[in-house]
């Protein structure tokens, strides 16, 4: 017992923070990632549901645009996390809609499992998930037409933005791997 | 080479040296300096267990040996070594069977008066006797001096004992020999500080 309240200590060291010029990158691109997103949905959705999807995606631009190396924003995990989190969200929404509660808790959790199965890891696929089950009555009418839009085009313009933006910087690159 | 050494060079990493080595890396790397240090200790052991056990002697040995046959005199076994640069080499039977090594070692230990003289032994007796003693060994043959039975290895003798027995025997060279007794090659010293890097 005394060594599960000890694990609660930490103990272990922060990593270092980023200089000036990492921290200018992360804000120029996620500012030009969300950019065409933010329009494009602005245009199709209404206020709830644009906050939400600007929520998940402004979660993926973290780390596409602030944590370029990290496994979980390599293209695999970006492209992979939100198309898979959005399949299983749609379908919890349609198989247990009665139980909104239960749908979100079963499409949020189905999803971690299936992106760790699948090495597509990406935190924001929770969200993306989430949001077929919570979202409006507009989001749910579009059944699995939601995982190509507005995540699938979502995600490419993001991806295609930190792929240009990522390699101008001399001291990054992206991506880490693709496959 | 000691391997005990090897092991306690993954302890001289200390979490300073982690996070220098984070700051100095651009961009943010999503690991904390421990998650790095698990992951280093974990292969440095995986490492240090490939260079003990995966590597052979006979992956490292010499095949082309210099060697020298029982009956050779004295002066012949001096030339081969002085003409190769070598300290030390298998002395060989007709059959190609190893008989014993012959080493510097050998020479000094029967100049200095048995024991295990350095070269500085020998010379002090030089000036204080007031004369060279190799005079004495002017018609001995190379089995006469050599070290017999000789210390040696097989070819899948693993590395990391290879570098215990040259330890353990303070020895620099051992001679690789093959299920009948026949020599196959040699590992020097020089040999396993050139695997290591």
């Amino acid at each position: 017992m005394s060594g599960f309240f000890q694990k609660m200590k930490g103990g272990s060291q922060s990593p270092p923070g980023v200089g000036f010029s990492e921290i200018a990158w992360s804000w120029l691109g996620a500012f030009l990632g969300i950019i065409p997103v933010a329009l494009l949905h602005y245009h199709f959705f209404s206020d709830g549901d644009l906050v939400f999807l600007i929520g998940s995606f402004g979660a993926s631009a973290v780390l596409i645009y602030g944590a370029v190396r990290s496994p979980l924003a390599q293209p695999r995990n970006l492209v992979g996390g939100h198309l898979i989190s959005a399949v299983i969200g749609v379908a919890a929404w349609q198989m247990l809609g009665s139980a909104p509660w239960l749908a979100a808790a079963f499409a949020v959790a189905t999803a971690i499992a299936a992106m760790h199965a699948t090495k597509t890891l990406h935190p924001p696929g929770g969200a993306t998930a989430l949001i077929a089950v919570i979202g409006s009555e507009k989001i749910h009418s579009l059944g699995f037409l939601y995982v190509f839009f507005p995540v699938l085009t979502g995600v490419i313009i993001m991806l295609i933005v930190a792929l240009v933006v990522n390699n101008i910087a001399e001291s990054r690159k992206y991506p880490e791997f693709w496959w | 080479m000691k391997f005990s050494t090897l092991n306690e060079c993954r302890q001289t990493i200390t979490d300073e040296d982690i996070v220098g080595a984070m700051k100095k890396i651009p961009g943010y790397l999503d690991i904390t300096p421990s998650d790095f240090m698990e992951i280093y200790g974990v292969a440095y052991d995986h490492a240090l267990h490939r260079l003990k056990h995966a590597i052979t002697a006979e992956q490292i040995m010499t095949s082309q040996v210099v060697t020298v046959a029982e009956t050779a005199p004295l002066a012949e076994v001096v030339r081969l070594l002085a003409d190769h640069d070598i300290s030390g080499m298998p002395v060989i039977q007709p059959d190609n069977t190893l008989a014993g090594v012959i080493s510097e070692k050998d020479f000094l230990s029967k100049m200095g008066g048995g024991g295990s003289p350095s070269f500085m032994h020998v010379i002090l007796q030089c000036l204080e006797k007031k004369g060279c003693i190799a005079a004495d060994i002017k018609k001995l043959t190379a089995k006469e001096i050599m070290s017999s039975p000789a210390v040696t290895i097989s070819g899948t003798t693993p590395l990391f004992e290879v570098a215990d027995i040259m330890d353990r025997h303070n020895i620099n060279r051992v001679p690789v020999i093959d299920d009948a007794g026949r020599l196959a090659g040699i590992v020097a010293r020089s040999d396993l500080i050139q695997t290591m890097c």
